[in-house]
């Protein structure tokens, strides 16, 4: 019924869908899998409007269509009910069923409120939920509001003639088990009516509600199983096992790192986000925090970057214990930050490779205040040279250079500051292979001098590829700690396992 | 914009710095055809002396619109300062301007605390500040517009609006705030942090900076600015009354604009603020030569002002306009 051809999109440096034909029959679930960054909400995007494919083509009915945005493909059937939550928590329920559309309600300019909450409690039936239209969202459980996104999205079953088909964003995230069977039920009921194409980090549930799944990997299907067929193991390996050569990791290159102690975390909460957290990061030492999304692994980092005061327990920077929190904290502990959002965090486009360089040590580079422009510029050329930056001059804006160039020079500005902590948060996010494999050189490289680095990575691979130790965080716990240097490198199932 | 750059085969981005002053050029080769008068370097001389205190408080307002701000209590802080400079002069002498500066400096100051410890969008707490700085500016004069001692005024004040070598001190003055201006923008650690907040304020973060500190001395600064421009023109005009400023606000935003520093910061500066403000002193005078009525000329200062915005504001940094 619904088909994508041969789709391609490419973003500034990524090929973020590679060829990918897709297809949906009327009435068929179908599961969608992949590790961050394989290309699924990509995938989503192109389906629900939101982007434009480069090439290839979709096709409804055998019909080739091209939708300019969600609204276009929303009168096509095509809804999204999305992982964030996209409804207005301060509107109550049936204006937000009915955002966009209120005009069927409207008679001589004004809204016919009784009228638009009869519809809302209509489609509020559809999904089962029995709360009044007029509620104000904010009052709703995140459950309901997963229903009541739901039921927006049915709202197309009277606006549009012939099938369905409904996107699921990770609908299960904040739900109970409980909740995610009565979900389960509600769209098998849906069925006749409507296709979906279900997204979960959860396989199991993906292949419970699944007729087939598809299966990404680097911007790629490599994969399509029948729920007959399907073997967790099996789409897990798929999803992360490419024949990675060790040297691309620079495996070779890892040594064995000090006793010195640089942090250490003593039994360390805060709130919901994280509980009883152990660890000693030590000298020269890359210390993996693996989980999925939300996991606690982020709060955890940010924590050690003195930005989140925990509840309980010690957190000690190089033995003394950390008293301070607040958003310079640990710029003033030696602590470099290396920001997932790039271009956002990372770098300030607008200003130059030397200016960015020196942006947190600026009282080493200037006197009484007067900035030493002279030594600034050799210092960014130093660094230049040394990371091999690729950029015509010192004086070229940030914000032009390549994303792997970027993530240098933001490694640049740390290292320079003799920083010997560094965490880094996705630091290989949306570069391309070679700037990837830079990048690994220079962890090795900082661990050789000594640095102590905690690592969110970006794939599991990375991870084992890159960590002498991992840590497994799921649900705000640590699961297991791998000493993957000594005692042998975990396999991806090793983690997969423990994080789901 | 973009489409009429992209169409004669130019890309807009790219000459996009050099609007300022090719307008600049421009406006005076058309008023100078028009009035061959106008290029006289007598009169070019003294159109520029009469901008100067437009030109402080536009240099005040190049801070808080750099980080991405903007200064709405500019022309208050200056009505309120010709009062401050009038009532004062008799007891303190030369004293009144460090008067002056000190009440602005706390103005501008507390407009900051506001902005970054209340989290109040600085274009409502400067205007609450320039409500503040109004009310005591009509409750120091009464009022009334006030007049200077002309011997006390020639006593301490004097210099500033002499002559020397046919040149209005005024432009001394000028020269000297603007070299200030722009020393601590370009070669101070406090202006390279300017920068970094007005380009990337999360990244400035990141990266350790006292991003509320550099802020609220940001606008102390402006208000400083505001508070010179108000002493020079009550100085010039010889008193001070809570109303004589009007109509510097709008001239005054259109100069940074202009000149080329956007409402979202981040680049421009000083230099191009300069610009902008000869770019309004051209328009000023040829509305004078073109016979356009002074109740006017706001409504043109008005729509430059919305199209000079358009034309530089940096829309990748838009999500959302409010």
């Amino acid at each position: 019924m619904y088909k994508l051809n041969a789709v391609d999109k490419h973003f500034p440096g990524v090929h973020a869908l590679k060829s990918v034909d897709f297809e949906i029959g009327r009435g068929e679930i179908v599961g969608l899998v992949g590790e961050n960054g394989a290309g699924k909400s990509t995938l989503m995007k192109v389906i629900y409007g939101a982007y434009q494919p480069d090439d290839g083509s979709i096709t409804i009915d055998g019909t080739t269509v091209r939708f300019q945005n969600p609204r276009q493909a929303m009168n096509h059937g095509i809804g999204m009910v999305f992982q964030e939550q996209s409804l207005i928590t301060n509107l109550t329920v049936m204006e937000n069923i009915f955002l966009g559309f209120e005009h069927q309600f409207v008679s001589m300019g004004v809204i016919n409120w009784s009228k638009m909450a009869e519809a809302a409690r209509q489609q509020l039936g559809k999904v089962k939920l029995d709360i009044d239209p007029a509620t104000v969202t904010a009052k709703l459980s995140f459950a309901q509001r997963q229903l009541v996104e739901l039921a927006k999205v049915l709202t197309l079953e009277e606006r549009v003639d012939g099938d369905l088909v409904i996107l699921l964003d990770e609908p299960t995230s904040v739900l109970a088990e409980d909740e995610v069977k009565l979900l389960f039920k509600l769209v098998r009921d849906l069925t006749k009516r409507a296709s979906f194409i279900f997204v979960s980090h959860r396989m199991d549930e993906v292949l419970e509600l699944s007729d087939r799944v598809y299966v990404m990997k680097d911007g790629a299907i490599v994969d399509v199983v029948t729920k007959a067929t399907a073997d967790i193991d099996a789409i897990q390996h798929k999803m992360v096992g490419r024949d990675v050569d060790k040297e691309y990791y620079r495996e070779q290159k890892q040594k064995d790192y000090s006793d010195e102690v640089l942090v250490s975390f003593d039994n360390v909460s805060l709130g919901t986000r994280y509980k009883d957290i152990s660890f000693d990061l030590h000298r020269g030492e890359v210390l993996c925090l693996v989980g999925v999304e939300g996991s606690g692994r982020e709060a955890i980092l940010r924590t050690i970057y003195g930005l989140d005061k925990p509840d309980a327990g010690t957190v000690s920077i190089k033995g003394q214990p950390v008293t301070k929190f607040h958003a310079r904290a640990g710029v003033e502990n030696g602590i470099g930050y290396v920001p997932r959002e790039r271009k956002i965090e990372g770098i300030v486009a607008g200003m130059n490779v030397y200016e960015n360089m020196t942006l947190s040590q600026m009282q080493n580079y200037s006197k009484n205040g007067v900035l030493r422009i002279s030594d600034e510029k050799l210092l960014a050329q130093k660094w230049i040279d040394r990371l091999g930056i690729k950029t015509p001059n010192v004086y070229k804006d940030c914000g032009g250079l390549s994303g792997g160039n970027q993530q240098k020079v933001v490694l640049a500005k740390w290292r320079s500051a003799g920083s010997d902590i560094i965490l880094l948060d996705h630091p290989t996010r949306g570069l391309d292979i070679g700037a990837k494999e830079d990048v690994y050189d220079m962890v090795r490289e900082m661990s050789d001098d000594g640095v102590g680095i905690v690592l969110v990575a970006d794939t599991l691979e990375e991870a084992i590829g890159l960590a002498h130790t991992i840590i497994v965080v799921k649900d705000g716990v640590a699961q297991r700690a791998f000493d993957g240097f000594r005692d042998g490198k975990p396999s991806l199932f090793d983690l997969v396992h423990q994080m789901i | 914009m973009d489409a009429i750059a992209k169409s004669i085969g130019l890309d807009f981005e790219k000459i996009k710095p050099h609007l300022p002053w090719a307008t600049l050029l421009a406006l005076i080769i058309i008023v100078g055809l028009a009035d061959p008068n106008f290029l006289r370097p007598q009169n070019l001389i003294g159109m520029a002396a009469d901008i100067v205190p437009l030109f402080i408080m536009a240099m005040g307002m190049t801070f808080a619109i750099y980080i991405g701000g903007i200064d709405l209590s500019a022309q208050s802080v200056a009505n309120m300062t010709t009062v401050i400079a009038t009532v004062s002069l008799a007891t303190f002498g030369i004293g009144a301007a460090l008067i002056c500066i000190l009440v602005g400096a706390v103005l501008g100051t507390v407009s900051g605390f506001v902005t970054t410890r209340l989290l109040v969008p600085s274009f409502v707490s400067t205007l609450a500040i320039g409500g503040v700085a109004f009310s005591i500016g009509q409750w120091l004069s009464g009022q009334r517009a006030l007049y200077m001692d002309a011997t006390l005024r020639d006593g301490a004040f004097g210099w500033m609006v002499g002559n020397t070598a046919g040149i209005p001190h005024e432009l001394f003055i000028g020269v000297v705030l603007l070299s200030f201006a722009w020393f601590l923008m370009t070669r101070t650690t406090f202006g390279r942090s300017l920068k970094a907040i007005g380009a990337g304020e999360l990244a400035a973060v990141a990266s350790g900076l006292d991003v509320d500190r550099i802020k609220i001395i940001a606008f102390a600064l402006s208000g400083i600015f505001a508070a010179i421009a108000g002493l020079l023109f009550a100085v010039k005009l010889s008193g001070g009354s809570p109303t004589i400023a009007n109509g510097f606000l709008l001239p005054a935003i259109v100069a940074v604009l202009v000149g080329g520093t956007p409402l979202t910061g981040g680049v421009g500066g000083m230099i191009n603020t300069a610009i902008g403000t000869l770019i309004v002193a051209v328009i000023r005078s040829s509305m004078l030569y073109f016979e356009i009525d002074a109740t006017k000329q706001q409504m043109v200062f008005g729509i430059i002002l919305i199209v000079a915005i358009a034309a530089t504001i940096d829309r990748s940094k838009l999500r959302v306009v409010k």
